[in-house]
């Protein structure tokens, strides 16, 4: 268990966490211009994740909705900070684990972390917003499910589910799609297990 | 190139102020209604926040940041007002939808919160340079190697932003569609969004041998090249603010 958590604090990565930053804002950025009905905000920090581990993917998380909130005035953003936090925690554990080396297996990865999303962002939801999220289609079914008389804890969740399970599979599967195509020079540079060889 | 960040540079007081000091503004004016519990905070704080933005000549430019959160407020408007567990005494009808009290006052209280809270994030984002903030976290022990992070976001936005462009011209040349329906509108995601992420990925490892190059592993205590005037107003504001907090925690035990 002690490897999943392993994190080398070196120039890399720390730069890696940035560029993660602007790539969580970009896919924010197209997501809005292609009028997608998905956030796709982390993947970035889903990236971080996978190359960093859990503990950069954390950091990803918290640092990108803390540095939007506090230059961009979407506050919003800021109290969404922990959710990311769990995301990028939560699908760096599932990568170290072996979840993210095929395919299929990068489902449960995806599951992983819209379960993760679903259930820190329920409450807060709940706390400053009565239950409803933002998004069309999850506070669609909101509406529905208060006037069917169901609780606001419930509501709220599937709220959530309908919204950030999906999101976070197609985040995955972009994730998955770009780090595969990554060059080995680079995905060396975050490898933990990774032992100089010398000649000597 | 266009920076995310808001800040304007207009030379007044809130611009001079400490950044720790507009945080702290953030707080009592979060805090204060929260705690008070009383319906008519809201409106006092959401007031000073305005005046303290127009006292600082930057009223006109937090108006957008107020004009997107309408969405989620009337959203959360309707669906409180007309589904909420408590609604029991009708306030008004509109042809076959009925609005509810407790569901609308509910929705208030929530819907003021948003309000409040936006505006005092306005006088903080608005007056405080990311650069400034990031300079006065360093000054009180932060570490400057996330110090780095915080700036360097806002150098590879505009790049990344400045790609983007490029490929998305590129790749509309090519043919590829990017309106249309939902499939097709999906479909033009990765193609899109893919090479900026590859080049900005690849191109962290250049970054980080200059940056190694450059001495930024060093442990030795970094000095700054640009000192920070001190302000009068700092501490003044500073205690009218914790006295605020004080007196409302207070008034709520009594």
């Amino acid at each position: 268990m002690g490897k999943i958590f392993k994190t080398k604090l070196t120039t890399a990565t720390i730069v890696l966490i940035p560029a993660c930053i602007g790539i969580n804002y970009l896919g924010k950025l197209f997501a809005s211009l292609l009028k997608l009905p998905l956030w796709l905000d982390s993947i970035g920090t889903c990236i971080g994740a996978c190359l960093g581990g859990p503990v950069i993917g954390a950091i990803c998380g918290a640092a990108n909705n803390l540095i939007y909130g506090l230059t961009t005035g979407d506050n919003i953003t800021l109290i969404y900070a922990i959710t990311s936090l769990g995301i990028g925690l939560v699908v760096g554990i599932l990568a170290r684990m072996g979840f993210m080396k095929t395919f299929p297996k990068s489902f449960v990865c995806a599951l992983g972390g819209g379960l993760a999303a679903v259930c820190i962002s329920t409450p807060l939801n709940i706390l400053f917003w009565g239950g409803t999220t933002g998004n069309v289609w999850g506070d669609a079914l909101f509406a529905a499910t208060q006037a069917s008389g169901m609780s606001v804890g419930l509501g709220s969740f599937l709220d959530e589910i309908v919204v950030d399970v999906p999101d976070k599979i197609i985040t995955i599967i972009i994730v998955y799609l770009i780090v595969k195509g990554l060059p080995k020079k680079l995905t060396a540079l975050y490898d933990v297990n990774a032992e100089t060889e010398r000649l000597d | 190139m266009k920076s995310i960040s808001l800040y304007v540079e207009k030379g007044s007081w809130l611009n001079k102020l400490h950044p720790y000091t507009k945080l702290l503004y953030i707080l009592t004016a979060i805090m204060i209604p929260l705690t008070g519990g009383k319906l008519w905070l809201f409106p006092v704080m959401i007031v000073s926040s305005l005046v303290l933005l127009l006292s600082g000549r930057i009223i006109k430019r937090a108006l957008p940041l107020v004009g997107f959160s309408f969405t989620l407020i009337i959203v959360i408007f309707l669906i409180q007002g007309l589904f909420n567990h408590n609604n029991e005494t009708v306030l008004f009808s509109i042809g076959w939808i009925t609005f509810y009290k407790e569901g609308t006052l509910f929705a208030t209280r929530i819907g003021c919160n948003i309000l409040n809270m936006l505006l005092a994030f306005g006088v903080f984002v608005l007056t405080t340079s990311p650069q400034d903030l990031v300079d006065e976290l360093e000054k009180s022990g932060f570490s400057p190697k996330f110090g780095y992070v915080i700036n360097s976001v806002f150098q590879i936005l505009p790049q990344m932003m400045a790609t983007k462009d490029t490929i998305t011209d590129a790749q509309r040349s090519r043919g590829m569609e990017t309106e249309g329906n939902l499939l097709v509108r999906m479909k033009a995601f990765l193609p899109l969004i893919s090479p900026v992420v590859m080049s900005s990925l690849i191109n962290t490892r250049e970054r980080a041998i200059a940056l190694d190059v450059r001495g930024f592993g060093r442990k030795q205590k970094k000095t700054w090249l640009y000192d920070r005037p001190k302000c009068k107003w700092d501490p003044v504001a500073r205690v009218i603010l914790i006295g605020l907090m004080i007196i409302t925690i207070v008034w709520r035990v009594l």
